[in-house]
């Protein structure tokens, strides 16, 4: 007797679960937009994020005092905080290399830093060309590499004040300062678009896969080439 | 010191030389900085290095060790250049410029006359003043202007001494000399007073005694002797140094420096004859002469001694007390001990073969360290009673570079027993200021460790019943002596203060009113002009009579009231003499009894007795009757002084290792008298193999060997290690880094460590070529605590020494300096 | 640990910057008189005495000066300096420690509440119990003080010895002071007895003795009399200490403007949201959310 597996009472297409393994790949009526291992990644760097935000907030406004009791206090707070920080840096180092390839600016795309961001947040614009990832996806993948690179080096400063002179300290608390914030405002808007603002966005990074409609609507060019439905065939 | 710590506050010109008082005496230099700030009192140094006193001096001059003398000689002689420049009215009154001195005193070609050149000693009969041979009275000119009187003399003397030839023989440049003996001069009237102070950069000489000497006829000139702000103050090296030698630390006195008897004098009528000076000054006023008493302190000692066994009859047991011929100070000790026979017996005897040593670290202490090394290992047995494992204790362990030999062949048999130590048990500490005062112990000794008392205490009794039981062939010294303590196993120091201070053992009437007893028997002594000869009374030491009256226990007051707001302090402890706060004190008023200055009162005659300080002067005894130097035959301070071993006036001699011969007179280079020794280890370099000129010292951080720093982590911290102060110069010269390992040798041994160089030593010229002179500090040695552990510093040091005191010449000699 | 909480003027990291303690005192000063001072280091061993610190592993490399620098185990240092001086030398001993500023920068810059106060009588201590060991104060202080002390993991400096002058003992260094260069008491005495000798050395020769006490930090604890006051590099004292610019760029400028601007993105999207709505998948059935597992 052949059993169907199930997860509490629903059964489970295995096909679909090994399917997605595989990117950019068709399961029934989904696309697989992101793979385990992709979203692993990601998770990994965004629990870090959120241990470090949780963590280094109470440390740098008494105003956020309260989150140090996730940690058990506030000294608990310093001690957790450079070791997210190192896991929060390293896990985003693999996430770098992961996506590198994906992340090349066309000369196109040069535009998202500027009115084409606009018009993208007005809805607004033509989006034919778009593939897996947008350029305003790029923007933000560098950005948070480099936010990620910037946040690593003052911090490691700051966690050995003894051994460097005052003002390159100074310039540290700055500079992990001014890293954070922009950091912490792309990551507001990181969340909102990919939760409230687009539906079916954020199960591409919990089960993985996109519906064919977000595929056409959002990355169009990529939904052509990963169903081969240029359009003018429908199957 | 004359006067005492808290007195410094009241001089107008400090002269700190010879000494480093803010690095070894912090406490008291307080004093130093409260005379600066409060009456802008002008404070100088003169230092082979620029020390921490220098950097607090309103001027500095650099000096080549061992070169004082010829420094204090120039000021002396641009002091007498000009009559504004010294005190006249008391040099007249107070010391001896005025008289006259036989004709037979000469100085030529660097000697004094009566020179034995075979025996290497002076006679010292033709120094004597020129008393007519039937009155004994001699020849005073009060003009001072007589070719033979002594201020005369003293000009002639010193007359070679220019600013050029200070700048020749010690190095200080000319322009620097001529400030400091214009700031020192400046005192040389009424309305100013100055003081000299110094440690054992004076003492450490071989021409010691002579330095501190040359302050003091400078002191007597400039008229500073006695007054509030003046005086010749030596700082003493430990906490209770002074209370040692005050009780018998040296082997040529006795309690209260009563002298040792020798064996020519056989009994105690003449004992007493040659000790007791007879009154020389029968003309101006009369000398009291204060030790025509001299028997009766002797007495009163000899009573303290053997209690009821001293009696009229038997001499008061004099016939008991050791007596002795030779030399037993430190330096006689050892070589007798190395060369294993004895010097007294002119090497006949064989040396001494036990050695008791208490409270010290003869090998880290004693000169030329492989001799000390040498010396115990040929002994038979050594008892050290220490807190700790010195290297004395320890010395056959001593690394290879003392050439202490194989261990395995040392037969020394080595005891220690433990002892408490400062803080764990109570008694008196006598300070430089020579003031008792009475310290309580803090805590308990660990372990087996017993106070000093309850050791010596138990010997003694152990060696009393090896007497009674098996007798012996000279039972009665220790059989007679009076050990008369409630717990005769650990006498409470209570009773052993009071023993020194003396009590009446039958009553003693009054001489004034004879229906009045002065003293009735068993009182405690109010002070040693109570003392008898007759055996009435008893006192361990005349000069601390008065620490223990029937009052209590003086050494205990502490009373901060200062009536006289110059910081005497009558009732805190207790100062010797009588409680007297500055000694000659007669000498602070003119002739009249009236104050040289009104603001700095030492005493002062109020028409019935002289008031202020204790007076050291018959208290109702009217100007005029009695010289102020109530000690002294002549009742006047010395400026010429016919009793030391080496010359009634002080001349350069280089020291026993020098680098250039004696500018003066090449012919007699170092002392005449300065004794040497002649073992294998007794070798003296010479300037072509060692240029270089060094000298040792202390640091404050330490104040003393290892053994006071080994078990507090601290002061190794705040001062790690040993080090060798180099000039900059001198480093470049030789390739030597700041902080690079140094070797530095003398013809006696070498000794490596870190450099340290630095500006605060400069080369010097001297006779024309430049000297340098580097320097180190005393306090490692092999047996202190690992990873601070250091060369003892005295591998380096010559056995040569003062012939007053014996005292090593610690402070300067030659070595050759290179990188390690 | 904080000896007198309603004696506490200014405190770290406190959110509106209000002073938490109800009681006023006097402001008290060490006074130290450099040129006075003879370098002994009793001060230095009064004070790990009285603080019970450990001793550290040094080792003589070619100075008097105990350690190059101050040490979490060593807040009382005497900095040794030889300089040529008028044809000879003066040989500088100057007693390093924490100033006790009236404007802190360590407190200013320390992130965690309460961690660094400052008493009502001025003196700025570390709260160990509340300090978190960042180390920030270290990029504070003007004066290069606060230390980390591995062990505890919080930071360590001189306390003025707050536990002595509470009960009125003056600080343990004061005590062990032989030469009496050392002095405690209000800061108004110490400046009027540090303006005394600053004469005093002027018309002894010292024309430019001066007494250090900066404005930039509104004044300090410790009042320091300079033989040499216009060659401060020798006593290794800044010429114009001051809370670093970037820590109050960093504290009052950029964190304040951070919140808004975070916050203002938060309030951005829900504007956004509130204009624009959802970005949906027109027409069809296909509203771009997944279903559900089938």
């Amino acid at each position: 007797m052949s059993a169907t597996p199930t997860v509490g009472h629903r059964p489970v297409d295995l096909a679909v679960v090994a399917a997605r393994d595989r990117e950019n790949v068709i399961v029934g009526n989904e696309i697989v937009r992101h793979r385990r291992a992709s979203r692993l990644i990601h998770w990994s760097v965004s629990l870090t994020f959120f241990v470090c935000l949780f963590s280094g907030m109470p440390i740098w406004s008494p105003i956020f005092g309260w989150m140090a009791a996730f940690f058990g206090g506030l000294s608990a707070a310093r001690v957790v905080h450079p070791w997210a920080g190192i896991a929060f840096f390293l896990f985003s180092a693999v996430m770098f290399f992961h996506w590198l390839g994906e992340m090349r600016f066309l000369p196109s795309e040069r535009d998202w830093l500027g009115p084409k961001a606009l018009e993208y947040m007005r809805y607004e614009g033509d989006d034919s060309e778009v593939g897996k990832y947008n350029g305003g996806q790029k923007l933000f993948f560098f950005a948070t590499a480099l936010g990620a690179l910037g946040l690593l080096l003052s911090g490691l400063l700051m966690w050995w004040p003894s051994a460097f002179p005052r003002v390159v300290l100074q310039l540290s608390y700055l500079i992990h300062d001014v890293a954070f914030i922009a950091f912490a405002i792309a990551i507001v808007f990181h969340i909102y678009l990919g939760t409230a603002a687009e539906p079916g966005t954020f199960g591409a990074m919990t089960r993985g896969t996109v519906t064919r409609g977000w595929a056409r609507l959002h990355h169009p060019k990529w939904y052509r080439d990963v169903s081969g439905d240029d359009g003018s065939r429908r199957g | 010191m004359t006067n005492g710590w808290v007195d410094i506050k009241n001089a107008d010109v400090i002269l700190a030389m010879g000494g480093n008082p803010a690095e070894n005496h912090p406490v008291g230099f307080r004093w130093f900085l409260e005379a600066k700030k409060t009456r802008g009192a002008k404070l100088v140094a003169v230092d082979p290095r620029f020390t921490r006193t220098a950097s607090q001096a309103d001027l500095y001059a650099p000096i080549r060790p061992g070169t004082d003398i010829a420094f204090l000689n120039g000021i002396i002689r641009y002091a007498l250049a000009d009559k504004s420049r010294y005190h006249e009215d008391y040099v007249r009154l107070h010391t001896n410029g005025p008289y006259l001195i036989g004709d037979a005193y000469k100085f030529e070609d660097g000697l004094f006359s009566g020179f034995d050149a075979a025996k290497g000693e002076y006679q010292k009969e033709s120094w004597g003043y020129n008393p007519d041979a039937k009155t004994k009275a001699y020849g005073v000119d009060p003009t001072m202007e007589h070719p033979r009187s002594v201020l005369q003399l003293l000009k002639q003397h010193v007359d070679r001494y220019t600013p050029e030839m200070v700048e020749r023989i010690c190095g200080t440049p000319k322009e620097t000399f001529l400030k400091v003996a214009q700031i020192v001069t400046s005192t040389g009237n009424a309305a100013r007073v100055g003081t000299i102070t110094y440690a054992l950069g004076w003492t450490q000489h071989s021409t010691g005694v002579q330095m501190i000497r040359a302050a003091a006829i400078l002191q007597l000139l400039l008229g500073n002797v006695g007054r509030p702000g003046g005086g010749v103050n030596a700082f003493r090296g430990h906490s209770n140094i002074q209370g040692a030698t005050d009780m018998a630390g040296n082997f040529e006195i006795l309690p209260g420096y009563l002298k040792t008897p020798t064996s020519a004098m056989t009994d105690l009528h003449g004992y007493l004859d040659q000790s007791t000076p007879s009154t020389l000054n029968k003309q101006g006023w009369a000398s009291m002469n204060y030790f025509v008493n001299y028997p009766k302190f002797m007495v009163s000692l000899l009573k303290s001694l053997y209690g009821k066994d001293a009696t009229k009859d038997n001499d008061f047991g004099y016939a008991w007390m050791p007596k002795v011929d030779g030399n037993y100070s430190w330096m006689y000790m050892f070589d007798d001990m190395y060369r294993g026979s004895s010097m007294r017996a002119g090497g006949k005897e064989p040396g001494p073969e036990g050695f008791i040593t208490f409270g010290m670290n003869p090998v880290g202490l004693g000169p030329n360290s492989k001799k000390m090394i040498g010396a115990l290992s040929k002994l038979k047995w050594m008892v050290v009673v220490e807190n700790l494992e010195t290297e004395t204790a320890q010395f056959w362990k001593a690394p290879r570079e003392y050439e202490g030999g194989d261990a395995s062949k040392i037969q020394t048999e080595v005891f220690l027993l433990p002892a408490s130590s400062f803080a764990e048990k109570d008694g008196t500490f006598t300070n430089s200021a020579r003031w008792l005062q009475w310290k309580w112990k803090a805590l308990d000794a660990p372990g087996d460790a017993k106070a000093d008392q309850e050791i010596l205490a138990r010997i003694f009794l152990a060696v009393r019943d090896l007497y009674k039981k098996e007798g012996g062939a000279l039972p009665d010294p220790i059989l007679k002596a009076s050990w008369a303590y409630t717990n005769p196993a650990n006498p409470d120091l209570g009773d052993v203060l009071k023993e020194i201070n003396g009590r009446a053992l039958t009553d003693i009437p009054d001489p004034k009113d004879a229906t009045k007893m002065l003293r009735t028997a068993g009182q405690q002594l109010d002070g040693f002009g109570q003392l008898q000869d007759d055996g009435s009374t008893m006192c361990g030491n005349w000069l601390h009579s008065g620490c223990f009256t029937e009052a209590g226990n003086n050494a205990q007051r502490r009373v901060t009231a200062d009536p006289t707001g110059l910081g005497m302090y009558h009732n805190w402890g207790f100062s010797w003499p009588a409680n007297r706060r500055i000694m000659y004190n007669r000498a602070s008023a003119d002739a009249d009894g009236k104050p040289w200055d009104p603001k700095r009162i030492g005493i002062q005659w109020n028409g019935e007795k002289w008031v202020g300080d204790v007076p050291d002067m018959k208290p109702d005894a009217p100007p005029g009757t009695f010289g102020a130097f109530i000690m002294l035959p002549e009742g006047v301070g010395r400026l010429y002084s016919p009793v030391l071993n080496d010359g009634p006036f002080p001349e350069h001699y280089e020291a026993i290792e020098a680098p250039v011969k004696n500018a003066l007179h090449p012919n007699v280079t170092s002392s005449p008298v300065s004794k040497r020794f002649s073992t294998e280890h007794d070798k003296y370099g010479t300037v072509d193999k060692f240029p270089i000129v060094c000298t040792t010292y202390r640091l404050t951080e330490h104040f003393h060997y290892w053994t006071q720093h080994h078990l507090n982590g601290r002061l190794n911290e705040i001062q790690p290690g040993f080090f060798v102060e180099i000039p900059e110069g001198l480093a470049k010269e030789r390739g030597i880094a700041n902080g690079s390992q140094v070797k530095v040798s003398s013809a006696r041994g070498a000794i490596q460590g870190v450099a340290m160089v630095t500006n605060r030593l400069t080369p010097l010229k001297i006779d024309g070529k430049q000297t340098w002179q580097i320097g180190f500090p005393i306090h490692w040695g092999f047996g202190a605590a690992e990873g601070h552990r250091g060369p003892l510093a005295n591998m380096l040091t010559p056995s040569a020494m003062d012939p007053n005191t014996w005292t090593p010449e610690y402070k300067a000699f030659l070595v050759q300096v290179e990188k390690a | 640990m904080v000896m007198q909480s309603l004696e506490i003027r200014r405190s770290s990291a406190s959110v509106w910057g209000i002073p938490s303690g109800i009681r006023t005192l006097p402001t008290v000063s060490k006074y130290i008189d450099t040129s006075t001072c003879i370098g002994c280091k009793a001060c230095e061993v009064a004070c790990q005495e009285w603080n019970d610190l450990r001793p550290v592993q040094t080792t003589q490399t070619g100075t008097y000066q105990t350690m190059p620098t101050l040490h979490p185990e060593f807040w009382n240092l005497i900095r040794f300096n030889e300089q040529n001086y008028d044809g000879g030398i003066a040989w500088i001993m100057r007693k390093d420690q924490c100033m006790h500023c009236d404007d802190p920068g360590c407190l200013a810059a320390c992130p965690a509440p309460g961690a660094i106060v400052q008493y009502a009588n001025g003196i700025v201590d570390v709260n160990q119990d509340l300090c978190i060991g960042c180390g920030y104060c270290e990029s504070g202080c003007p004066f290069d003080v606060p230390r980390f002390h591995a062990t505890t993991g919080k930071m360590a400096k001189c306390t003025l010895c707050v536990d002595r002058t509470t009960v009125g003992l003056e600080p343990a260094c004061v005590k062990a002071c032989p030469t009496g260069c050392l002095q405690f008491g209000t800061k108004d005495d110490m400046v009027v007895l540090g303006n005394q000798r600053v004469a005093q050395l002027q018309s002894a020769g010292y024309k430019n003795a001066a007494l250090y006490n900066p404005a930039g930090v509104g004044g300090t604890g410790v009042v320091t009399v300079l033989a040499h006051g216009n060659h401060l590099d020798w006593y290794s004292l800044p010429a114009d200490p001051h809370v670093p610019i970037l820590t109050r760029l960093w504290k009052h400028v950029v964190r304040p403007l951070g919140m808004v601007a975070i916050a203002g993105a938060v309030i951005g999207a829900f504007g956004h949201f509130t204009k624009f709505g959802r970005k949906e998948v027109p027409g069809s059935g296909d509203s771009g959310v997944q279903p559900p597992p089938a």
